[in-house]
């Protein structure tokens, strides 16, 4: 891993257009930008990582809709 | 492979459903992955012949691979996500009345659970198909919604039928059924 410090209001960059700006700090928060291209996605890393465990887990239902519907529907 | 009224139709294979036709039409083409499944891209909605609105997103390339998924207003009919442009102009999405969510099911048998993932719906743009999974910036919006613990919405979206099939579902809804 690749470790630089760095002073707020500085950014980073990465590749030719991806820019990671620190734009405060307090306490144990920090807030930053990002300035990435349209089709680069950016998330919260365990927001990301808790919907690919669900997706895979998705997956893996092994259901039978009829059943799955009928337990939905009954009153 | 046969053309009939100039519609191509496909056979496709799945692990679920044995072979199946499908119209090319009714391809979906991901602009934007499904987390954790990067490698597929083209999927098909198929619906199950007791006509329920838990619908399945088949895989096209890997046979094994179907979500279970349904429109979220049915189970939370106050669902308004506010959906972030980059995300729209992704799959070019210029019209509102374009917009498609479907919320992706996960059902565990022991003990029995549904839920869905309200949090990160798959966006088609109903017009062309072309879809990816956005990441809502909502937490009232979970990842797991109990589907369970909010029946009585089900029933009551079931009884108002627009609720139900709202304009995009009726456009989207798939020919294929299993």
């Amino acid at each position: 891993m690749l470790i630089l410090t760095r002073k707020l209001g500085e950014s980073i960059a990465i590749g030719d257009d991806i820019k990671i700006t620190f734009l405060d700090i307090k306490g144990k928060q920090l807030r930053i930008g990002i300035e990435a291209p349209k089709n680069v996605s950016v998330h919260r890393n365990e927001i990301y990582q808790a919907i690919q465990e669900q997706n895979l887990q998705a997956a893996e239902s092994d259901i039978q809709i009829s059943s799955v519907w009928e337990r939905l529907t009954e009153k | 492979m046969n053309r009939k009224l100039g519609v191509r139709t496909v056979k496709l294979e799945t692990t679920r459903f044995g072979e199946i036709d499908i119209k090319e039409s009714e391809l979906i083409v991901m602009k934007g992955p499904i987390l954790g499944f990067e490698h597929l891209s083209r999927f098909v909605l198929l619906i199950h012949n007791n006509n329920t609105p838990l619908w399945w997103l088949q895989s096209v390339e890997d046979p094994s691979i179907a979500f279970v998924v349904i429109n979220p207003r049915i189970i939370r009919p106050d669902y308004n996500p506010a959906i972030f442009e980059e995300d729209l102009e992704s799959v070019d999405i210029k019209n509102s009345n374009d917009i498609a969510l479907l919320a992706i099911v996960t059902v565990r048998s022991q003990p029995f659970r549904v839920t869905a993932n309200i949090r990160a719906p798959i966006l088609i743009n109903a017009e062309t198909r072309m879809a990816r999974q956005v990441v809502l910036d909502d937490p009232d919006y979970p990842i797991q919604y109990d589907v369970l613990d909010h029946k009585a919405d089900v029933n009551e979206s079931l009884s108002e039928t627009g609720g139900v099939w709202t304009e995009w579902a009726s456009r989207l809804a798939p020919q294929a059924v299993v």
